[in-house]
């Protein structure tokens, strides 16, 4: 008996309690999202589809520190604690969107940060793969992400740089965090025809939206915009 | 007893304006430190406006003033302010890119800018005293007050190494209040006594709170960190890593990181799979790391063969000799290593990673300035390879005095080639195309000046999204199939190769246009048809290649293109923010505001019989203060083409100067009236002389072994040195009368020398080192004739 009740309060007071840690939707957030999508993103020359749908889905007041819902859907980036940010919505969907993703594909993602980003992903693909090195924002994404429900995005503590090997290969990559270089194991992990979209550039000042592109043995890469990821500063300097 | 205050104050507070420059190297960027000049002479000129005012309203001010209890009061206050001012500065949260975005930072930019002035505005305070007190003795106080700072100049040097910054900053501000112990024969009064016990016991609760500070403040309160933008900072964010070992020295702070997560090898093809090998990191105040690979097989470097500049090796296959000429960075050893040759050369001028990189690679490194070592060198290399990849932040290097990159420079390089032998150099790529194209002109301006026909078929430039790689061949380029090889297996593009079509370009790294192809070539066509000044002066930034007089490879602004660059970097104000050179001209029109306010000052606050300061008093005490710093700022110029490294340039040039000055400072005592106008037509003479044999003699000097080379760089300063020391002892004593006259004299000299000192920067940036000698001549002309019509 006492198994049963235990195993009872397991399955309906934890999901309840990691429910009750994300933001949910509510008309203002609707409405507001609504008001992003057009304005941000649409405005601006982002026509997919499927992009514009998983942007108008995902709630992004949920992967935002509590203390900003209220900016989630302003149309900058926002701290998210760990000297990490959110990216600004448009980055996210044009990123996205140069991955010229159909539905069925595999997606790894680098830099979980907030996981929103990965939520945006799982809305449009198959299946989502995501690291993060930071421990904390780590294990603050994946709580968010399962308790709103994502179920095709599978989540991972560890260096990015060396991708995920057991899952490889991948149809395409999103680097989210700035870098200096491409890390060679991450196009190994690459389909042929495959893609991978990253800020290339000094993380000090500004950066290149970048496209990698696997054709054969080749790649090529196409400088898209120039966008500024905010300096890690901070905190573990302090820790040093 | 005032002497002693003199000499201990002026040692103290020129430690700490050397100590404040690391500290803003550390902490900011190097072209910050032009604050701290700034801060130093806004403190000492406001200290000589002060009595100014005073004596508005006190007669005889100066005998009071200069009373045992006041300057002991004046050295404890300049001892409080000093650590108080640099623990401020340490923990307030200033963040100069933040800037334009929060006016807080303004509040706290200006905050540490007067607290900083503060105990210069004491040293000040006791040197107008002095003067204005003992003006039958202007020489001997000039004399302490220069060999004080001389001291002062030499104990970071010693103390570096064994003492962190924010701790010898502590020390050395507590120097000062060994003039309240010392003994005064006159002293022996009973309420002198009382009141001496009292300051001792004052002077007791400072040296018991510095130790405490040193002590227990250690990390938060003492140690300064560096800027969290620069490379360093970003690194220790990587879980897993840690600083192993900390070298300080006055050339910098060198620190050793180890992390799983160091991945350097700029210029790596796309093509590479396989990983890195681990690496260990030295930093440089912060920023400008070496990194070194851990190869335990010549197989390990192989992943070299996969960076741009390994182009270059492809051409010469079996390398003889190697020379790689190491300025950060890293990746050029594993490059000549892979390459098989049996005998390859370092050469590296900062004497912690030239022993560091010996430790590690076992191989022979040369701790010396390139320019040194191919001067005393008659082998021909076969690759002579350059890796310098500059700082973190763009334009903040605008300022660097840098013979890299100079005609004369490459022209050297070229000359220790053997028939065959090539030049590598890579760079990052910069947008709008900046670096190469002053680079492939440079290059071109040295194969020109060798007689070299057709140079640009000796030229080639490769690419990928972040670097290029630019290649010099003694052989020309006949055979372009190895270079269009490497460029089609490995994914690079090539920007420059003669003969080389326009739909070869642009292929694997893709910009919206071949920006760089089409510049380079643009340049090329320019020089084939003689028109390459109208190119220069038509592009929208600086790029004419540099010259020894004029070496600042990485300053690329041109004022009259301000705007259309502002808009070529994507309208972002910050991007131009943190260039060397916007921000000297902002301080420099801060100081001229600054200047005039202290100047003006007295003339509103002292009544009107007392304003007996004429214009030529004031043309000759600004002619006087600007001279010596245009020849002191001309020296350290000129002296870092002979040590390579501007902190030993000014060290060897501040202490020189300020003991040959004290000399001839001490030595004015003797000269008459009579005398005086010869004695600045005599600096006069010296200078044109030296104006005309200097630079010359420089490059002999830079042909000596170092035993040579330091005391006879010392010896050079002598002449002028000494004749400087003469001018403002002797215009204090011969032309003023009144205590109020020479506290303003005091005020204009502070104010020119600061603004000589940022004005040098900018004369040196826009015409060239040797016309800061052309200023200084001038300025004692103008000395020398305001003496002639001088109304005493």
């Amino acid at each position: 008996m006492k198994k049963h009740l235990i195993a009872l309060l397991i399955i309906t007071v934890f999901p309840s309690f990691l429910m009750g840690r994300v933001q949910k939707d509510a008309p203002k957030y609707q409405q507001a999202r609504e008001k992003m999508v057009l304005s941000q993103i649409r405005l601006r020359g982002i026509s997919d589809k499927k992009v514009l749908k998983a942007m108008s889905e995902v709630l992004r007041h949920s992967f935002v520190p509590e203390d900003l819902a209220s900016q989630a859907y302003a149309d900058h980036p926002l701290p998210i604690g760990e000297g990490q940010t959110i990216s600004q919505p448009y980055i996210v969907a044009l990123m996205t969107e140069r991955l010229k993703l159909k539905g069925p594909e595999s997606v790894l993602e680098i830099g979980t940060g907030s996981g929103y980003q990965a939520a945006v992903l799982a809305n449009v693909v198959k299946e989502v793969y995501t690291i993060e090195i930071r421990k904390n924002l780590h294990t603050k994404a994946n709580q968010t992400l399962h308790s709103l429900g994502y179920t095709n995005i599978k989540t991972r503590h560890a260096d990015g740089y060396f991708g995920w090997p057991e899952a490889a290969p991948f149809d395409c990559i999103m680097i989210t965090a700035a870098i200096d270089h491409i890390p060679p194991p991450l196009l190994k992990q690459l389909k042929d025809g495959g893609r991978l979209i990253l800020p290339l550039g000094n993380p000090f000042s500004y950066q290149n939206l970048s496209l990698v592109i696997k054709q054969g043995e080749d790649y090529t890469v196409k400088q898209i915009t120039g966008v500024l990821f905010v300096p890690m500063t901070g905190y573990a300097l302090d820790h040093n | 007893m005032i002497l002693t205050a003199v000499f201990l104050l002026s040692l103290s507070a020129l430690s700490f304006e050397i100590l404040l420059v690391r500290v803003f190297s550390i902490s900011q960027w190097n072209h910050l430190s032009f604050m701290v000049i700034s801060i130093t002479l806004f403190g000492f000129a406001a200290g000589g406006t002060f009595l100014n005012i005073i004596d508005t309203y006190k007669k005889g001010w100066e005998k009071h003033l200069s009373s045992f209890e006041n300057i002991h009061i004046f050295t404890i206050l300049f001892t409080i302010s000093t650590i108080i001012s640099f623990i401020v500065l340490n923990r307030i949260p200033l963040d100069y890119f933040r800037l334009p975005l929060e006016p807080v930072q303004a509040f706290y930019l200006l905050t540490a800018y007067l607290l900083l002035a503060l105990p210069f505005f004491f040293t000040g305070l006791v040197m107008s005293i002095s003067y204005a007190f003992m003006p039958e003795k202007t020489g001997f106080v000039y004399f302490a007050n220069m060999a004080g700072s001389a001291s002062g100049a030499i104990i970071p040097v010693i103390f570096l190494p064994s003492i962190y910054e924010g701790n010898l900053i502590i020390l050395s501000a507590l120097i000062p209040l060994a003039v309240i112990f010392l003994k005064h024969p006159d002293h022996n009064q009973r309420r002198i006594i009382t009141r001496r016990r009292y300051f001792r016991l004052i002077c007791i609760c400072i040296i018991i709170t510095a130790g405490i500070l040193i002590v227990k403040g250690g990390n938060s309160f003492v140690r300064v960190k560096p800027s969290p933008y620069k490379k360093l900072s970003q690194m220790l964010l990587f879980p897993n890593t840690r600083i192993t070992e900390v070298t300080n020295s006055i050339r910098g702070r060198f620190e050793n990181v180890e992390s799983p997560h160091l991945r350097f090898a700029p210029g790596l093809s796309l093509k590479y799979e396989g990983l890195l090998p681990d690496q260990t990191a030295t930093f440089k105040d912060g920023d400008n790391p070496l990194f070194l690979y851990q190869l335990t097989s010549q197989n390990d470097a192989q992943f070299s063969k996969f960076t741009l500049p390994y182009s270059g090796y492809l051409l010469v296959p079996h390398p003889k000799h190697i020379l790689v000429i190491q300025h950060g960075g890293g990746s050029a050893i594993p490059c000549a290593l892979a390459s098989g040759s049996d005998s390859i050369t370092i050469v590296e001028q900062q004497p912690q990673i030239a022993k560091r990189v010996q430790q590690h690679y076992k191989l022979p490194v040369i701790n010396q300035n390139s320019r040194t070592f191919l001067a005393r060198s008659d082998r021909r290399y076969d690759i002579i390879h350059i890796e310098n990849w500059g700082t973190s932040l763009p334009g903040s290097a605008a300022l660097t005095q840098d013979y890299f990159f100079t005609i004369e420079s490459f022209t050297q390089y070229f000359e220790h080639l053997s028939n065959n032998g090539v030049f590598i150099v890579s760079r990052l790529l910069l947008l709008p195309p900046s670096d190469a194209i002053r680079l492939w002109a440079t290059a071109y301006e040295s194969l020109r000046s060798l007689e070299i026909k057709n140079p640009e078929k000796h030229i080639a430039v490769l690419r990928n999204w972040n670097s290029f790689t630019m290649i010099v061949s003694i052989p020309p380029f006949n055979d372009k199939t190895v270079l269009e090889d490497v460029s089609r297996n490995l994914n690079f593009d090539i920007v420059y190769l003669p003969g080389i079509s326009k739909k070869n370009v642009n292929r694997f790294n893709v910009f919206d246009a071949p920006y760089h192809y089409n510049e380079i070539n643009r340049l090329a066509e320019a020089y084939r048809l003689g028109t390459e000044k109208t190119y220069f002066g038509n592009y929208p930034m600086d790029v004419f290649p540099q010259t020894d007089n004029h070496p600042f490879p990485y300053r690329f602004l041109k004022w009259s293109r301000l705007k259309a660059l502002y808009k070529m970097t994507g309208s972002r104000f910050y991007s131009l923010f943190m260039s060397g050179e916007i921000v000297v001209s902002a301080v420099l029109i801060e100081a001229l505001g600054i200047s005039i306010l202290l100047l003006i000052l007295p003339f509103f606050a002292t009544l009107k019989e007392t304003r007996k300061f004429y214009f030529s008093h004031m043309l000759y005490f600004l002619a006087v203060g600007s001279g010596f710093m245009f020849i002191e700022l001309y020296f350290i110029k000129e002296y870092i083409f002979v040590f390579a490294d501007p902190v030993i340039s000014l060290t060897v040039v501040i202490t020189g100067l300020l003991v040959f000055s004290a000399f001839g400072g001490y030595w004015s005592q003797r000269i008459s009236a009579k005398n005086f106008p010869i004695a600045i037509a005599a600096l006069i003479v010296i200078l044109v002389c030296m104006f005309f044999i200097f630079n010359p003699m420089m490059h002999r000097v830079i042909q000596l072994n170092k035993f040579l080379r330091y005391p006879l760089s010392l010896l050079l300063l002598l002449p002028p040195g000494f004749l400087l020391g003469l001018p403002f002892p002797l215009g204090m004593r011969y032309i003023l009368n009144l205590p109020a006259q020479r506290t303003y004299a005091w005020t204009i000299n502070g104010c020119a020398s600061v603004l000589a000192s940022i004005a040098s920067a900018q004369i040196a940036l826009g015409i060239g080192i040797s016309a800061i000698m052309i200023f200084a001549i001038s300025a004692y002309f103008l000395a020398f004739i305001a003496l002639c019509f001088k109304r005493i």
